[in-house]
């Protein structure tokens, strides 16, 4: 058998193992889906504060660090939108697997656990699609009059998608620690406040110190919900630097393979491990 | 009274011990526990490093009321307020009923068996930021001292208030850790100044929902400028104990009538 | 009597809930209460020092009845008096003078030896410290446990850690101990030794009322059996006259050479028909003598091979069960 017809099959049976599962998990989840809209109280309640806040801020002047006040609130409403559209729990799933062994199940199927993991999150992303998303989106759109529109749509949702992609990947090498960590909460912990941080989920990366925002600019962290929300806003600017839409997107791709590299890598190593030790 | 707190120490040891067969681990959640607290003091500071304010607060009387707050986060959490999750991996488990065959309360038991170690960072946190930036404010007389415990009591009481509404809320809403959520984004307006908000936000922050008093109102008798409605703070927070022991006993008297 | 039980009744309450969206919004606005009777009226009494079976299948009631007894759920209606309490009214001074042992929820902490569960056991009950040495180490022999009460939980076996649990429930020296599927998932030999405990205990003058559904630890325990269906008690009685009270029956396994007759006879309950030459049959001595019905088997069918047993306790807990 050619390579060629190979992948000619692989190609329809990946993508119908991706609908099933994503169709299961959406189901399995639906249950839950009243603990998903608290969400719906939660993220506008957070909101207001964000828009007390600087109101307080600009209330003596009209541009800070080269935001407006509206600049400023739309920074907030488009990154927590995107968090709602990229967020998953893969690393904790994965560590979960890992520790109690229920992860050798996975070794005998003929998907790889990755795959199946990210065919999970389409079925999960895609039920808060509708009870997560598109409330918030409609409260900050009228009731807070944010202009969710991206200025570029081609370019945005082509970032909002490298996003989708670069969070679960990095959730993903997180959870893979567990292969070495026989306890994992406090790092897990650890590594996600630091990349709410670094990806600019508190506050703008610009109003860090300029020196922390040169190795802002060299770490992956940028291009989880940063970057996403400059291409949305339509201008990219960090340690000095602008960049011009299309490029930063290029540079998301590249963090991208970067991070799917980290992951071959770690899955070789930790598997190894997990082998070698016979558990 | 002797014999409780001697139960409890109790609790609080074997809740060691057990944190213990992770050092490493712990002292990592200690410092994480302290980090999460830390973003709304870090977003206070850059506002500030880049030259902006909230105007009629310096830097450190903003940072002050974050202290306080986070003072009381690290006094409730590690020590209390852990009948939150306690409550819900007990009803969900089924494990709940193990407390009901003990000879104390259930209120007792759940707090006996919820000391969370790990929470201390926040108290270390809570200390910390409290001292740092009261150093850099003009020193609080003795009566400025008095008046900030007796309303620092009352900011406690609230927050076991807040305790008991979330667990209790654990025991009809099976499995839903979200309460926690739904605590920070409400109680999040507690730590800025009050005076930022819209007049009738303030006075619901203030009057209705106890949230000013977890921080800016008792750290404005430190700064020596009280906030309008202060004592009515203090009774509406009482009042809400109150009502939050009532809705406990109610939703435990659901339980015992279902039966998880 | 230590315990007296009237009319026991509980009714849940509870809502149908729509699986589809539309119907879970309906059932915001309108909702259909369900009424679920777990217990139907039960009475009964036990006396000090007895060691009574509860047995029913899943659903019966049983574990209904136990948390009612063990304060943890109030009644419908009807009237528990144990020792001078009504256990859940008086929960707290109640249960001081109980244990209790849950066979799938475990009092002790998982990360740390047993013993410092134990400790914190004796805070709570306020035992004095040399009564706590002296039951502890007692338990500890009777059951063979040695030094395992100072190893991490985590690392003992099911069967270790369900023998802890017990010295956990019974530190505090109860008079009744409630035992709730106690021998769950246990190997052979540990449940062999957790039943000598439990009939060891017994002697000194502790009162123990069992759920299970292992019919063996009824034989090897339980002097009386309650079994419990539908809410209703439908046994109150010694094992001894739960074994005959199917009355004098045998169960016949029979293959023939020719095809069966038809046996639709008084006194044969074919329970399976497996084949036209092979039948199992429950046989009533009394209308249907046996070698009536060997002569007549081995006369139309010609017999190959016949097996002839006493009725099991599972024959007659089945019949039980089914009862309508």
């Amino acid at each position: 058998m050619s390579t060629q017809s190979g992948i000619k099959k692989q190609v329809p049976y990946l993508f119908s193992v991706l609908k099933a599962t994503a169709f299961s998990t959406y189901k399995e989840w639906a249950a839950y889906r009243s603990q998903m809209a608290v969400t719906i109280f939660v993220g506008p309640v957070f909101f207001l504060t964000q828009m007390f806040i600087w109101r307080a801020v600009y209330a003596t002047r009209t541009t800070l660090n080269g935001l407006t006040l509206e600049q400023m609130l739309t920074y907030y409403g488009i990154i927590s939108v995107i968090g709602y559209l990229t967020y998953d729990s893969a690393d904790w799933d994965l560590q979960w697997l890992i520790r109690t062994g229920s992860f050798l199940t996975f070794m005998l199927r003929p998907v790889s656990h990755c795959y199946y993991a990210f065919a999970q999150k389409i079925g999960h992303r895609l039920l808060a699609l509708w009870v997560e998303l598109l409330p918030i989106y409609l409260i900050f759109f009228f009731v807070f009059k944010i202009p969710l529109v991206p200025a570029e749509p081609g370019w945005a949702l082509l970032s909002l998608t490298f996003s989708f992609v670069l969070v679960f990947l990095t959730n993903y090498c997180i959870g893979l620690s567990a292969f070495w960590l026989t306890k994992t909460e406090g790092i897990r912990r650890a590594l996600l406040v630091l990349l709410d941080l670094c990806a600019g989920m508190l506050i703008p990366l610009t109003f860090f110190p300029t020196g922390m925002q040169k190795v802002l600019f060299y770490l992956p962290f940028q291009f989880i919900s940063y970057v996403p929300t400059r291409v949305f806003i339509g201008h990219y600017e960090l340690a000095g630097i602008t960049l011009s839409i299309p490029q930063v997107v290029g540079l998301q791709l590249v963090a991208i393979l970067v991070m799917f590299a980290l992951y071959r890598l770690l899955w070789h190593l930790g598997i190894k491990r997990f082998t070698g030790v016979g558990a | 009274m002797k014999t409780n707190l001697r139960i409890y120490l109790a609790g609080v040891k074997t809740a060691l011990a057990s944190r213990m067969a992770y050092r490493g681990d712990f002292l990592m959640s200690m410092l994480i526990m302290l980090l999460v607290e830390m973003a709304a003091p870090l977003i206070t500071f850059l506002i500030y490093e880049n030259g902006a304010t909230f105007p009629g607060w310096n830097m450190y009387e903003a940072l002050l009321i974050q202290g306080v707050f986070l003072l009381g986060k690290g006094i409730a959490y590690p020590f209390f307020f852990g009948i939150v999750w306690n409550t819900i991996e007990r009803v969900r488990e089924g494990t709940f009923d193990l407390l009901l065959i003990k000879p104390k309360s259930v209120l007792f038991m759940a707090i006996v068996t919820a000391f969370d170690s790990e929470d201390l960072g926040k108290l270390i946190g809570g200390v910390t930021l409290f001292t740092l930036s009261l150093k850099r404010l003009p020193a609080p007389g003795w009566g400025e001292w008095l008046q900030f415990f007796l309303l620092f009591a009352v900011t406690l009481m609230v927050l076991f208030g807040y305790g008991l509404i979330m667990a209790g809320l654990g025991i009809v809403w099976i499995g839903n850790f979200r309460v926690y959520d739904i605590f920070s984004s409400i109680t999040n307006f507690g730590l800025y100044p009050t005076a930022i908000f819209s007049k009738p936000l303030q006075t619901i922050i203030t009057l209705i929902i106890p949230i000013a008093i977890l921080g800016s109102v008792p750290a404005t008798v430190l700064l020596g400028r009280p906030s309008a409605g202060t004592l009515g703070a203090v009774g509406v927070g009482l009042l809400f104990l109150l009502f939050s022991l009532v809705f406990w006993q109610w939703m435990l008297k659901k339980y015992t009538s279902v039966g998880g | 009597m230590l315990i007296t039980v009237e009319n026991l009744a509980k009714e849940y309450k509870s809502y149908q809930r729509g699986n589809s969206f539309g119907e879970a919004v309906k059932s915001l606005f309108v909702r259909k209460p369900l009424y679920i009777q777990a217990l139907k009226g039960i009475s009964f009494k036990i006396a000090e020092g007895e060691l009574v079976g509860f047995l029913g299948p899943n659903g019966a009631g049983k574990s209904t009845t136990l948390k009612i007894l063990t304060g943890i759920l109030y009644p419908s209606s009807g009237k528990v008096d144990i020792m001078g309490y009504t256990p859940w009214r008086d929960r707290k001074s109640y249960v001081a003078k109980i244990g209790a042992v849950f066979g799938q929820k475990s009092q002790l902490l998982w990360d740390i030896p047993p013993i410092d569960a134990f400790y914190l056991n004796k805070a709570i009950y306020a035992i004095p410290e040399r009564e706590f040495k002296r039951t502890m180490d007692q338990m500890v022999e009777l059951l063979g446990l040695g030094d395992l009460i100072r190893k991490p939980t985590r690392q003992l076996s099911l069967g270790e850690r369900m023998k802890c649990e017990f010295i956990m429930a019974m530190l505090h020296k109860p008079e009744i101990v409630f035992l709730d599927e106690p021998t769950i998932g246990l190997d052979v030999i540990a449940k062999d030794r957790i039943r000598e405990f439990i009939l060891e205990m017994n002697k000194t003058g502790v009162t123990f009322i069992l759920t299970t559904h292992d019919l063996s630890d009824i034989e090897h325990l339980a002097q009386r059996v309650i079994v419990v269906n539908h809410g209703e008690i439908v046994f109150d009685n010694s094992i001894t006259t739960l074994r005959r009270h199917l009355g004098e029956k045998k169960i016949i396994a029979v293959s023939t050479v020719h095809p069966l007759p038809d046996l639709a006879l008084p006194g044969i309950n074919i329970t399976n028909r497996i084949s036209p030459f092979q039948a199992e049959l429950e046989l009533d001595l009394t209308v249907f003598e046996l070698n009536k019905f060997i002569a007549l088997v081995n006369k139309t069918s010609t017999i190959r091979d016949l097996s002839v047993r006493e009725p099991q306790i599972e024959d007659v807990i089945k019949v039980l069960y089914q009862l309508r």
